[in-house]
Order: structure tokens, then sequence, then C-alpha cells
């Protein structure tokens, strides 16, 4: 049998908050799928819509931004600007054609340990039956 | 030189029978002609006109692959050249200007330097013409530019639409291979099928209505007012888009890149794109100096490679007269009426 | 009506009293019925101008080449340049302003009203003419075009051969003008996103073969991009090098720069060049249709600019162009802006 599809999932996760958290997970040794690749940004709100296009033009098959609960951004209104802005970048996708499932935005405070873990699992469960994301990727 | 006809209800067969070739036929799309190469459609569509993206895409693509490089495990970078894939073309419905427009190329990437991966396509294709009845835009002007709706100039075959059969010249051998393909669906000539196609291109040629008066005197016009602010007035409504040149049968300047899909190890590929005189980018120096900095000069760029270098390099025009440039212009930036302010300017 | 006679009459009063620089207006091409931005730079030639159905073009757009002249000269000549607006492109003025871009003054604006019509679409005019020529296009009275043929005159009823843009226009009456010609008569617009339903209503993997066709055949002319009032950087993630390259640039940033996207046009880079462009434009396109006329191989781009016109206004209740004071959609929030897709 061939081995089951792991779906990459690059997190875009804001230095403050849900990168905190995603390391609280971590030292409290709480266990979560390998199939993340993190990458800290200072805040959510700098994370440009280029980011998710060039992410999944690179062949992930997910792709998740995460910050700090309304209110608690470190910057006062990062993540409501990258709320909105993602907003509209989800909406595109999903007109193009991509499945609403591969672009994802989570709040998870640093001390959500559990909440990112959970996460996690979810993506990766909503994403395994969706096989390889090829729409938006390169060809060579 | 051979000399048949073959019945339009023969013309499904005789495209069936061409087994061994990659068969382009012009398809109609919701934007306009192309060509394709979908097998389904085996004749020539009476109202066809000609294809907004000329032939040349198939002989000169936007992107071509030269090679792909890879760091080995000591550091070394390892080359791997890919070339055009062997599959010989025939294309159908090319119109003479755009067959003209190919033997121009051919200059280019010919000479004492060829360019493999163009000839590599080239000599796999055969240009199947199609004389034009109708010019097939309002803004053909091929006569002024030294060719002709019937022009024999770089194609294979020309088919002359004769109502139900098609006067077929074979030009050259690769001409010849096609016909021998099903030789049983030519016939014969008689001289009335030659009185007819004569007719035929002779009443075409009536019916070109666009004119570029005097083009060959517009090389020496064109050096004289080279550093005038004609370019400007000229230019002033230009967008500096592709359109132009990228829609030219011609037009042929490309660049040249590294696209590499991972830097450790570093590996990658090396391929050429159409590129366009009109981008402001395309003389960027690396200094961030542009010695085409603004319109008038990209403007006077386009026409002067058309209308003076290549007559100083070839003796012939870079222009085909095909009039693309002018119906899709978006802001109405019109060759023939520029050259003509241009042969008069200062009179 | 909107007279030609007061449009060449009030070009010429700015002209000869030096009030601007010079005047952008529409021409005639050659004999025939098309036009062309024309720069009117004497005032003797504002007899070249005209006012035709035909005159789709947003010419907002020159004004980027005019700041881009002035960053370039030693001692440029900063009066206002002269333009004719339609509705949609005053809003394209708008956001101009309200992104600093440009500023009021440097803008001199005779806003035309398209009242009960607006500008048509050649591909549905040739397509109601069935093979005939149309020798001139004219605006007829109450919403119709008056179109000469083989020297008759055969009157179209607008909503037949009206550009979509029109059809679903919020304004057709320019929302700021130094001089206004023509009546505010509002065209009843109907559903304002009605291009865009079906697309809406499409099965997800319909719609992505929709799109897969579409941006497969994108050439990367970049004439939507050159032709559009909003597309004014000066370095484009599209472009392989970037112009704003100086002397001053050093090797190390030269080698630094990001490639998003390669130039090769393949559907992954023509994607990205396209969804680039529409996450931009949202909340700044102001939908006059430009990027979808001049397109060679017709790719809808409106459709993918109204879709962000549509959600902007639903999500965030936003209006692209009404208001030069409003900041722009993505620098702006509501603390209930929706976030029910957020985990
Ligand atoms: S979109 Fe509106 S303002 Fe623009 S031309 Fe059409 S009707 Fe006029
Ligand atoms: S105008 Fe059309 S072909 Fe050219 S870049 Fe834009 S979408 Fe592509
Ligand atoms: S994106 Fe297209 S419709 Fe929108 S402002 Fe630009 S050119 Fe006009």
């Amino acid at each position: 049998m061939a081995a089951e599809f792991e779906p990459r999932i690059v997190a875009f996760l804001c230095k403050w908050c849900s990168s905190a958290g995603a390391d609280l997970a971590g030292v409290s040794r709480m266990e979560y799928p390998p199939n993340v690749i993190p990458i800290q940004v200072m805040c959510s709100g700098s994370v440009s819509p280029l980011y998710v296009f060039s992410a999944l033009s690179h062949g992930a098959d997910g792709v998740l931004v995460s910050g700090c609960h309304p209110g608690d951004c470190h910057y006062i209104k990062g993540n409501y600007y990258a709320r909105r802005r993602l907003a509209l970048v989800k909406k595109l996708l999903e007109y193009i054609g991509l499945e609403p499932q591969r672009f994802q935005m989570s709040w998870v405070s640093a001390t959500e340990g559990v909440k990112f873990s959970q996460l996690i699992y979810d993506l990766v469960k909503e994403l395994k039956p969706l096989g390889p994301q090829t729409k938006f990727r390169r060809n060579y | 030189m051979m000399e048949k006809t073959i019945l339009k209800s023969s013309f499904p067969q005789w495209i069936k029978s061409l087994q061994s070739f990659k068969v382009f036929i012009p398809k109609r799309e919701n934007f306009g002609w192309e060509l394709s190469s979908n097998n389904q459609i085996l004749e020539i569509a009476s109202d066809y006109t000609y294809p907004v993206v000329p032939p040349k895409k198939l002989i000169f693509p936007q992107e071509e692959i030269f090679f792909e490089f890879e760091q080995n495990p000591d550091n070394g970078i390892e080359l791997k050249e890919v070339l055009p894939e062997e599959s010989p073309q025939v294309i159908f419905g090319v119109r003479p200007c755009d067959g003209r427009a190919v033997e121009a190329m051919d200059l280019v990437f010919g000479g004492s330097f060829e360019d493999l991966y163009y000839w590599r396509r080239r000599r796999q294709t055969t240009l199947v013409g199609l004389a034009c009845h109708q010019p097939p835009s309002e803004n053909c002007f091929c006569l002024s530019v030294e060719g002709s709706p019937y022009s024999e100039d770089g194609l294979d075959i020309l088919l002359t639409d004769l109502g139900d059969r098609y006067f077929v010249k074979a030009l050259t051998e690769k001409g010849e291979k096609l016909l021998s393909e099903a030789p049983s669906l030519f016939k014969e000539i008689t001289p009335k099928d030659r009185e007819e196609k004569e007719r035929v291109h002779l009443e075409a040629q009536g019916k070109i209505k666009r004119h570029l008066n005097g083009a060959r005197e517009l090389p020496e016009k064109i050096k004289a007012i080279f550093d005038s602010n004609f370019w400007d007035e000229e230019s002033s409504n230009c967008l500096r888009c592709g359109i132009c040149t990228y829609l030219c049968p011609t037009c042929h300047c490309f660049d040249i890149n590294d696209e590499t899909k991972s830097l450790a190890p570093l590996r990658g590929r090396r391929i050429r794109t159409w590129d366009t005189c009109q981008f402001p980018d395309f003389t960027m120096h690396s200094s961030g100096h542009n010695p085409r900095p603004d319109r008038a000069s990209r403007l006077r760029q386009r026409l002067a490679h058309k209308f003076l270098y290549f007559i100083l390099l070839y003796d012939r025009f870079q222009c085909v007269g095909c009039g693309r440039c002018i119906s899709l212009c978006p802001v109405g930036i019109d060759i023939i009426e520029v050259l003509t302010r241009a042969r008069n300017h200062g009179k | 009506m909107v007279s030609l006679d007061q449009l060449k009459e009030e070009v010429k009063k700015a002209l000869s009293s030096g009030k601007v620089k010079y005047f952008i207006g529409y021409e005639n091409i050659g004999s025939g019925w098309q036009v062309r931005p024309a720069f009117i730079r004497q005032p003797e030639d504002v007899d070249r101008l005209v006012w035709t159905p035909a005159c789709f073009h947003n010419l907002v757009r020159f004004l980027h080449d005019e700041k881009r002249r002035r960053a370039r000269e030693k001692n440029p000549d900063i009066r206002p340049v002269g333009l004719v607006v339609k509705g949609c492109d005053s809003r394209s003025i708008n956001v101009l302003l309200q992104e600093k871009y440009i500023e009021r003054n440097d803008v001199y604006i005779i806003g035309v009203s398209c009242e009960l019509t607006g500008v048509i679409n050649i591909t549905k005019l040739n397509q109601h003419l069935n093979g005939l020529k149309p020798q001139k296009v004219l605006f007829g009275s109450k919403g119709t075009f008056k179109v000469i043929v083989d020297d008759r005159e055969i009157e179209i009823e607008a909503p037949d051969i009206l550009a979509d843009r029109c059809l679903e226009c919020p304004a057709n009456f320019p929302v700021i003008a130094d001089v206004i010609l023509g009546e505010e008569i509002k065209r009843n617009p109907g559903n304002r996103y009605q291009s865009i339903s079906a697309y809406e209503k499409m099965a997800l993997d319909e719609r992505w073969s929709f799109w897969q066709q579409q941006f497969s055949r994108c050439l990367r002319c970049y004439a939507c991009r050159s032709v559009c009032p909003m597309c004014y950087c000066d370095e484009c993630v599209a472009d392989s090098i970037a112009y704003a390259v100086t002397a001053e640039t050093t090797a190390d940033e030269k080698a630094q720069k990001t490639r998003w996207v390669e130039r090769n046009p393949e559907l992954s880079e023509n994607i990205f060049y396209h969804l680039v462009r529409a996450i931009h434009l949202a909340g700044r396109c102001v939908d006059c249709g430009e990027c979808e006329r001049v397109c060679p191989v017709e790719i809808p781009l409106r459709l993918l600019n109204k879709k962000m016109e549509k959600e902007a206004k639903e999500l965030f209740g936003y209006e692209v162009g009404f208001d030069p004071a409003q900041p722009p959609l993505i620098a702006c929030f509501r603390d209930n802006d929706p976030q029910d897709f957020i985990r």
C-alpha cells in the first residue's frame, strides 16, 4: 500500500502569540503532527498576500496564518488589518477554485498550546482527503 | 515545385493521413482564431481570418528551456541540456504575411550563428500557407512592404481556395512530402484551375485597403529625424504594454533567466522567454541607467528596427504588413500613420 | 446631452488661459469611428476633440506618466494636466487622491455625464450589426445609440451594446470635477454584480477549470497592468528586474531582490501575477473595465476585480472611489469586521 499522503502546511505564526503558543505546545510535550513548517513573523499584520500565494506556488498543501486574539496584538492593530486583508485573500482563492480548507487563519495566544496542537490535528485531518495541492504549484 | 488540386471534400482525408505529424489547424475561440492541435478539426473554416497569436509561437515559443542545472554532492554543477522534442509539425492556414515573417526570423536566428533551439523546431515545421481571398484584417497592408496576399515566401505549400477545391502549390521538398502522404487525393491541374487561381490572387490584391507609400524611403528618413521630437508626440499615448510586439509575427526579442527551484543544493534551469523593447526594463542596465528611458525612444526603436536596421542588415523590411499591431493597440497607435507622418515630417 | 462644442470651448479656455499644461481628450482614429486618447497642446487643436460612445479609455492613467516626467525633469512645469473623465474615470481620480499619489491641483477635470447610456462594447456592437461595418457611432436620444451603417441610421437600445461595466455602473456621473457637462441622470444599474453571479454559483472544480483555461492563455503582455489607472507601482512584483533600480542600488540589493513571479508564461506564474494584481486592486479598482477591454486574448479580468469589489462592499461596507478622504480599504478596519472564518 502506498504511504498515506502527508500534507505540508506552511504556517505563518506571529512572534508574540501564535509562535509562543506553538512553543508552549512543544515544551509541554503535547503531540501534534509534524506536517507544519512554521515561519515566524513579527505580526500577522505583516503577512503579505504574496507570502500566501508564494507558499502555494512553491507547493504548500495548506497555508495557515495565525496571530494574537483581537485586542491582544503587540502592535495594537496588526491582527485587525490581517483579518481584513486575509479575508479578501481567502475569498479570492476560493473564487479561483482553491479548496477552502487550504487557506486558514487562526487566533492562538501564547498560552494556547492545547489549541494550537488541536488546530494542527484538525488541519491535517481536513487536508489529507484533498491530496496534494497542484493547482497553484509550479511545475518544475 | 509541384502543382495539384485537392477537393475540399477530400481535405479531411489528407489531414488524417498526416499521422506522423502534429497538425495545427485554425480553431475559433471566443477571443479570435487560434492554431490548435486538438485533432478534432479537419478543415479550414471558410470565415477563417488569421490567428491572434501568429504562428511564430510554434517555432519560437514564448518559453524555451535551454538546460537544467544541479549542484552535485562535491559542489560541482551538473548541466543537463534540454532540447525541443523531436516532433515534426504541420501548420495549416499560415497566411502569406506570417510565412514571410518566419522567413525574416530565419535570418535572425540563422546566419553565422545558428540558434540551436530555433532551428530544431524550424526544421521540423512544415508551413502550409493559405492565400488570402479577403484581407484577414481591415488593417492589412502587405502590398506596401513587398508582400502580397499570395506570397510564397517562407512557405512549404501555398493553398488557394477555389470554392470546392484548393489549388495546391508545393514549394519545397517538405511540402512535396506532405502531398506524398496521400497522393491519390491530389489531382492534376487543368488550365482552368490555373486561370482561376490567378484571378483569385489578383482580386484579393485589389481588396487590400491600406497602404504605406514609399516604404523604401523610410530608412533614410528615420535616420534624419532620429533625434527629433517627432517621436515624443507620436508616442504620447503609448501605454508601454507588450501587445504590438508579442503579437507581431516578426518580433523576436527575448530575455534569458535562471529560475532556481532550490538554493541548497542549487537546482534550477535556464530559460528563454519573449521580451519586448516596449517594456521599460528591456534596456535597463544593472547600473540603473536606461539608454531608452522613455516611450519616445521605445516607439522609435520598434519602428527603426523594422524599417531601418533590418533593411541595413538584410535588405528587407522586418514588417510584413499583417496589421495586428494596429488592430490590437489599446490606444490606436497606427504604424502606417506614424510612418506616413515620419516620411512627410519637415516637408 | 453633452455638447461637444461646449467641451471644446472649455478646453480652449483652459489652454489659452494657461491654466493647464496640456489637455487629454479623445479624437477619431483616421477617418473611422473609433477613437483614441488625444493630447491637445494648443487652443487651436481643440477641433480634434470628439465625444462618442467609443470613448471608453480611462485617461486618468496618463497622470502616472506626468508624475514620472515631473520626477525626471529638473524644473518641471507643474501646472495641472487637463482630462476628460466619465463617472468611472472620476472615481479613479478619487482613489489616486486618497492614496496621495496626486494632489487635487495636479489635475483639471472636465467631467462628462454618461446620462442614460455609457460606452459601447465593440464585440457586442459587431454582433448586433451582424457583419455590417459601422461608419459612425453616436449617442442617440433617450438612452439609445445611433449607428450609421451604409449611410443608413440605426437606433440601438443602449443595453444591447453597452459595455458590461456600464450595465453595472454605480454612478454614471462624475463624482469629482472642475466643470461638468451633461445632466446628472441616473441610469438604473440593476444588479451591480450580475456578471459574477454565475461564477459564484459554480462548483469549485468547475470554477477552477474555468479560470485555468483563462489564465493559461495569458501572454503576460501586461497591457492590463499598463492601462490601469491604479497600477502605478514603479516596481511590480511581476517584473524580473525592478524599474526602481537606480545608480544607488547596490549589487547586494539587486541580488537579494525576491523574484516572486518568474517570467515564464506557465500557468503557475500567470496565476500568481493575476492573484497579486487582483488583491492589490481590491478596494482600488473602480471598474473602468479597461484591463478587460485591452486584453488581446480576452481574459475576463473584470470578473476578478468585480468579485473583490463585491466582497469589500459586503464584508466591510466599503465603496470605492466616492470619497477621497476615506482611508484605503486595507489600511483601515472596523472592530466588528467579520471573523467567522478564523479558527
Ligand atoms: S462605467 Fe459608468 S461612468 Fe463609466 S462609462 Fe460606463 S456608464 Fe459611464
Ligand atoms: S492583457 Fe491579457 S494577455 Fe496581457 S498580461 Fe493582461 S491578461 Fe495577460
Ligand atoms: S483593474 Fe481594470 S477595471 Fe479596475 S481600475 Fe484597473 S483597469 Fe480599471
